[in-house]
């Protein structure tokens, strides 16, 4: 994840090579580091340093880790001839690498040959069966060829081996909710929760998952998760406030008023909603009655 | 206290400089050798996985307030249940890693060249220190020091009236063979630069470590903890949050 300061910095040196202040290999570098998508600049820079031989020169053994780079990027701009050109470099300098059949594969891929690409990462697996990031690919193509079940099944099998690694979670848990498998979702998001707890974004996506599989007792335990990225953020995030309306009404509704436990949190839906006109009068005054209807809707403003 | 020490200007000219030269151009030799002869080890499937779920039964321990009660309970139960639990190692099947070394030759192999490229030319270096530099004062400091120091920079010379500033040629190798490290990072780039300190560290760490220990330990930390939700708390400071930001 990218920090508020580093993101500035890259933003500055963006702009500062975009108006040819210099400074590409720099910005290049930290785009690497920070694994920022940014793959247009990345081609159109990068490319600007391999065609000058002086430039390139300069470099020295970093050259091939620029190549690298712009290959991926290249891939991403869909522009598979220049990374056919950068792959053939790197393969006439490392023969038989790892890392340069990783790209092989991923050219195919990014060509929509789905066999042949598995095929290579099939091959380079034998050799070295726990390259996380090859495993990860396989996922890949699972996912872009639509096969959603497949590819739950690549990650559950990488997460057996690699079960720390939370951004595989994180693509777990998304890919159960886009198949609609809450409760195996909510487990990803737990595990996300208990390697991050501070991370707001992860009760956030817990909480969504709770109300949406509904019932009493998940309901509750959502408004909690709201009130907890409420907490997390200073009451900033405009979705944890509506999940608070939402919740709790969907609560009242199940309840009709019955229940003792809410007693202690009564306050929290009324100063959510509020919370939230106040928000909308700072920031969007034009939609203001919009959610003013809504909220009296669900009676929560008089 | 004697009178100042003179050292002679020969002493510079052939202990002092040389040694450290030397010093470097082994330190340089032995990154290449090692380079050559270093192998790019598979990890191990299992031990990558015991690792992970080490991790990952430590986040349990650590953040286990944050989720509800009954995700607790299935986890815990999933870690720690006799049966088929994954922190569950049965009696018997620890494997001894001595025992394991045996029976995997390519980890006695490697352990093999990792000798070859530190303790040989270490030893080398050290008897040849030893045999031509020790017993006699190479250098002096240019500050006065506490008695404290004295095993470490006059080694070999067993006297107690030579000021502590003074250093012997064997001290003046290990000064060198620890401090070199800046020297080396320089000359061989940041992350080539291996500390002999850390070298140390890590031949000390290979032997005898048993992981299935660590899963016991994991496993009995995770039996003892009482899950206590942190929720409900929240529940409340988000109140006063809200109130703050509303008023």
């Amino acid at each position: 994840m990218v920090g508020a300061t580093e993101e500035a910095r890259l933003n500055q040196l963006e702009s500062q090579v975009d108006n040819g202040g210099g400074g590409a290999w720099e910005y290049l570098c930290l785009v690497r580091k920070l694994k920022a998508r940014r793959s247009e600049k990345v081609l159109r820079h990068g490319i600007f340093i391999l065609n000058s031989h002086i430039a390139r020169s300069k470099l020295g053994g970093e050259e091939w880790t620029l190549y690298e780079q712009v290959a991926v990027a290249a891939m991403d701009c869909h522009r598979n001839d220049i990374a056919n050109d950068c792959i053939e470099a790197l393969s006439k300098k490392f023969p038989g690498s790892i890392r340069v059949g990783r790209l092989k594969g991923m050219l195919l891929e990014a060509k929509g040959a789905w066999p042949d690409a598995e095929k290579i990462y099939a091959q380079l697996l034998v050799d070295n069966p726990l390259d996380q990031i090859i495993l990860k690919r396989k996922v890949a193509i699972a996912k872009a060829q639509g096969n959603l079940a497949a590819a739950v099944e690549y990650l559950n099998n990488y997460l057996e081996t690699f079960m720390a690694d939370h951004d595989a979670w994180r693509e777990l848990a998304e890919l159960y909710i886009s198949i609609q498998m809450y409760k195996q979702a909510a487990f990803c998001y737990e595990e996300l929760i208990l390697s991050q707890p501070t991370v707001p974004l992860y009760h956030l996506a817990y909480a969504d998952v709770l109300y949406t599989m509904g019932g009493l007792e998940n309901l509750q335990a959502a408004k909690k998760y709201y009130a907890s990225t409420i907490n997390l953020t200073g009451g900033k995030n405009t979705r944890a406030l509506y999940g608070i309306c939402l919740s709790s009404v969907a609560i009242n509704q199940l309840t009709k008023g019955r229940n003792k436990d809410e007693k202690d949190s009564a306050d929290l839906q009324p100063l959510a909603a509020e919370a939230l006109l106040k928000d909308y009068k700072e920031r969007a005054p034009e939609k203001l009655p919009l959610v003013t209807a809504m909220l009296r809707n669900i009676k929560l403003v008089s | 206290m004697a009178e100042d020490l003179v050292l002679d200007t020969a002493i510079r000219d052939w202990v002092l400089v040389p040694l450290s030269v030397v010093m470097v151009l082994i330190g340089v030799l032995r990154y290449f050798v090692s380079k050559l002869l270093r192998s790019s080890q598979t990890p191990d499937a299992k031990v990558v996985r015991e690792g992970q779920l080490i991790l990952r039964a430590r986040n349990l321990r650590a953040a286990g307030g944050f989720i509800p009660v009954k995700s607790f309970r299935a986890r815990r139960f999933y870690y720690t249940n006799e049966e088929n639990g994954l922190l569950h190692v049965p009696k018997g099947q620890a494997q001894n890693p001595q025992a394991q070394m045996f029976s995997d030759p390519n980890m006695a192999m490697d352990m093999m060249k990792k000798n070859l490229s530190m303790i040989i030319p270490q030893s080398l270096t050290f008897a040849w220190v030893n045999f031509f530099f020790s017993g006699f004062v190479a250098a002096k400091l240019p500050f006065p020091l506490t008695p404290r120091f004295r095993s470490m920079l006059q080694n070999g010379i067993d006297l107690s009236t030579v000021d502590v500033s003074y250093v012997s040629g064997r001290s003046w190798y290990f000064l060198n063979l620890f401090g070199l490290r800046g020297l080396f990072s320089l000359i061989l780039g940041e992350e080539n630069a291996m500390d002999d300190t850390q070298r140390m560290m890590q031949m000390g760490g290979g032997f005898g470590v048993d992981p299935t220990k660590n899963l016991g330990a994991e496993k009995d930390g995770i039996d003892i903890i009482q899950h206590e939700w942190t929720l409900p708390k929240m529940e409340q400071r988000a109140e006063m949050v809200l109130r703050k930001l509303v008023k």
